[in-house]
C-alpha cells in the first residue's frame, strides 16, 4: 500500500521536474530517426532503440530524480518516515518502467510495419528497465553531486551495455546471458524476429532471478549509504 | 520514554569518540533541551536516537524497547523537523504535506488547520520553491507533527523565523507537551531552551557535564545581587548589592532614599552565562 503512495508520489514529482516533457521530446526524435533510415535497417534499428531507451530512462532519469531528491534534502526527510528503503525502490523501478513501456509500444505501434509479439516485448523492456534502473540506483547513492555521477557512471554503464556484444555469436557468449541488459536485448529481438519457447522461458526466469539478486543488493548498498551515511556498523 | 545509558559513539573514519558515555532519561510529556556549540555531538546524538546512525556502545531504551532493535514502523511514533527546510520545491505546500502523509498509518491532524496556525493556509496551493525561508521552516515544522506523534525531536526549530513566527511555532511545541507528546529539541539559542524546556542537558565535546531544569541552575549559578543605577551631579552611575543581606544593608537603602533612581533589577544569569561557567565553551 505504501509502496502505491511512493509510486504516486513520484509520478507527481517526475511530472513537477519536467520529466515526462524530456521524455516526450526523446520519443519524437526516436521516432524521427527511425522515419529517416531505410526500411531493412529500421527493422534493425527499432527493436535497438526499444531496448536502449528504457536504458537511457532508468540508468539518466533515476541519476537526476535521486540526485534532486538529494539536494532538495527530500531524501533525508523520507529515511525517517515509514516508508522502507524496499518500497521506495521498488516504486522508482515501477514508475520509470512503465515509463519505458510506454515509450516502447508507442515506438513499435508507429513506426514497425509488421507484427510484433507485444507481450514479449514488454517483458523484454521490463527486464532491462528494472536492471538500468538498479545499476542507476548503485551509481547515485555513490554520486554527492551531478559531476560525480557522470563520472560514477562509466563502470556500471560498461557493465550494462557492453555484455550486449554477446549478441554477435562468437563462442561462450552464452556466459553473458546471466546479464539482464542481454537478456532484455534477446526478447526484445525475439518479439520482432520469433524466438524459441524454451529460449522465452530461460531468459525470463534469468532475468527475474538476477534482477531480485541485485534489488536486495541495492537495498543494502543505498540503506547503508544513504539511511546510515556509510556507517556500516 | 526515552533511556540513554552509557551511551558511546565514534565515526568508522575517525578514532576519536564523537559521543563519550553519556546519560539521560526523558519523561513522556517532557521537552528536553539538548545545548552545545557545533560539532559537540548533539546531531549524533539525535541522529542515534531517531535510528539514522548504528554501531553506538551502551543503551538506548525509547519506548520500552533498545533502539537497535526497533523496526521502521517506529516511525509512525516520531516527527522529526531538521534544522533546514528539506522539501520537494515544485510542489505545492499542501502536496508536501499529504504526499509526505500518506506514508503514515495514522490519520493525519487537519491540515488546513495546521497551516492556518503558522500562518500559511493562504499559500497552501503555491509552490515551495517561491516560499522563504521562514515559510518553509514553518512548513518543515507541520509536516513533522502532522501524523500527531508521540516523540519530536526538533532541531533549531525557530531558525530563520521572525519573533512572531518564532513564538507561534514555540506556542505549538508547549501545546504538544501539554498534550502529553514528549519532546527532543536540540538548539544553540539558550532563549529558546529557557522558555520552552523542563531541563535542559548541555553538551560539550561528547560529553554531558550538566542536566538541570532551567530555574534550578540559573538558582545554583545565578549572581543573586541587585543592581541600581542612579543619576548624581549629571552623571548615571551604577551600585550592585548582594541579594542575601539586601535587608540590613544601610548603603543600598540610603541610595534608594536620597539619589535620582532610574532603574533597580534583580541579576540573574542567563542560561548561557551558566553554559560558559560550566562548560568554559560558548555556544557558535
Amino acid at each position: 500500500m505504501r509502496t502505491i503512495k511512493a509510486l504516486k508520489a513520484d509520478v507527481l514529482f517526475q511530472l513537477k521536474q519536467g520529466f515526462y516533457i524530456v521524455y516526450i521530446v526523446l520519443i519524437l526524435i526516436y521516432m524521427l530517426i527511425i522515419s529517416q533510415l531505410p526500411s531493412d535497417a529500421s527493422k534493425i534499428a527499432i527493436p535497438l532503440i526499444i531496448f536502449g531507451d528504457p536504458s537511457i530512462v532508468g540508468f539518466f532519469f533515476i541519476g537526476g530524480i535521486v540526485m534532486l531528491e538529494k539536494i532538495q534534502g527530500v531524501l533525508q526527510y523520507i529515511v525517517v518516515t515509514p516508508l522502507r528503503i524496499r518500497e521506495y525502490l521498488l516504486s522508482k523501478i515501477i514508475s520509470l518502467s512503465i515509463l519505458g513501456e510506454i515509450a516502447g509500444i508507442i515506438i513499435g505501434a508507429t513506426t514497425y510495419r509488421e507484427s510484433i509479439n507485444w507481450l514479449l516485448l514488454m517483458v523484454g523492456i521490463l527486464i532491462s528497465s528494472v536492471f538500468f534502473t538498479l545499476l542507476g540506483f548503485l551509481t547515485v547513492t555513490r554520486s554527492d553531486s551531478v559531476n560525480e555521477y557522470f563520472i560514477d557512471m562509466i563502470p556500471y554503464m560498461f557493465i550494462g551495455i557492453l555484455p550486449c556484444f554477446s549478441l554477435i555469436d562468437f563462442p561462450y557468449n552464452w556466459l553473458f546471458n546471466i546479464f539482464p541488459s542481454v537478456l532484455g536485448l534477446r526478447l526484445i529481438f525475439g518479439a520482432f524476429y520469433g524466438i524459441s519457447a524454451a529460449n522465452v522461458s530461460f531468459f525470463i526466469i534469468s532475468g527475474i532471478i538476477t534482477n531480485i539478486l541485485l534489488f536486495n543488493y541495492t537495498e543494502n548498498v543505498f540503506e547503508n549509504r544513504i539511511v546510515y551515511g556509510g556507517e556500516s556498523k | 520514554m526515552i533511556r540513554v545509558s552509557e551511551m558511546d559513539f565514534t565515526y568508522e573514519k575517525s578514532k576519536k569518540k564523537a559521543i563519550k558515555g553519556i546519560n539521560f532519561n526523558i519523561e513522556k510529556g517532557e521537552i528536553f533541551g539538548f545545548l552545545g556549540p557545533s560539532g559537540a555531538g548533539k546531531t549524533t546524538t539525535q541522529r542515534i536516537l531517531i535510528g539514522l546512525l548504528r554501531g553506538y556502545q551502551g543503551s538506548v531504551e525509547i519506548m520500552g524497547k533498545e533502539r537497535r532493535m526497533l523496526s521502521k514502523d517506529f516511525f509512525e511514533n516520531i516527527g522529526v523537523a531538521f534544522d533546514f527546510p528539506n522539501l520537494y520545491q515544485k510542489l505545492t505546500a499542501i502536496e508536501n504535506l499529504k504526499l509526505i502523509g500518506s506514508y503514515y498509518k495514522n490519520n493525519c491532524l487537519n491540515i488546513d488547520e495546521l497551516l492556518e496556525r503558522v500562518g500559511l493556509l493562504g499559500d497552501k496551493d503555491k509552490k515551495v520553491e517561491g516560499f522563504s525561508k521562514g515559510m518553509k521552516m514553518r512548513l518543515n515544522f507541520i509536516r513533522s507533527i502532522m501524523h500527531d506523534p508521540e516523540i519530536l525531536f526538533f532541531d533549531e526549530p525557530t531558525s530563520g523565523l521572525d519573533p512572531i513566527n518564532a513564538k507561534i511555532v514555540k506556542d505549538m511545541i508547549v501545546e504538544l507537551k501539554e498534550r502529553g507528546k514528549t519532546v527532543f529539541l536540540t538548539t544553540h539559542n539558550m532563549t529558546v531552551a529557557e522558555q520552552l524546556c523542563d531541563r535542559v542537558a548541555f553538551i560539550v565535546d561528547g560529553g554531558i557535564p550538566v542536566i538541570d531544569r532551567p530555574d534550578n541552575l540559573k538558582l545554583k549559578y545565578g549572581k543573586h545581587t541587585v543592581k541600581v543605577k542612579y543619576v548624581e551631579n549629571n552623571v548615571l552611575k551604577k551600585e550592585e548589592f548582594p541579594m542575601d543581606s539586601i535587608s540590613h544593608n544601610s548603603n543600598f537603602f540610603q541610595i534608594l532614599k536620597s539619589k535620582n533612581i532610574k532603574t533597580i533589577h534583580s541579576q540573574e544569569a542567563t542560561l548561557e552565562d551558566i553554559f560558559i561557567k560550566l562548560t568554559g565553551r560558548e555556544l557558535l
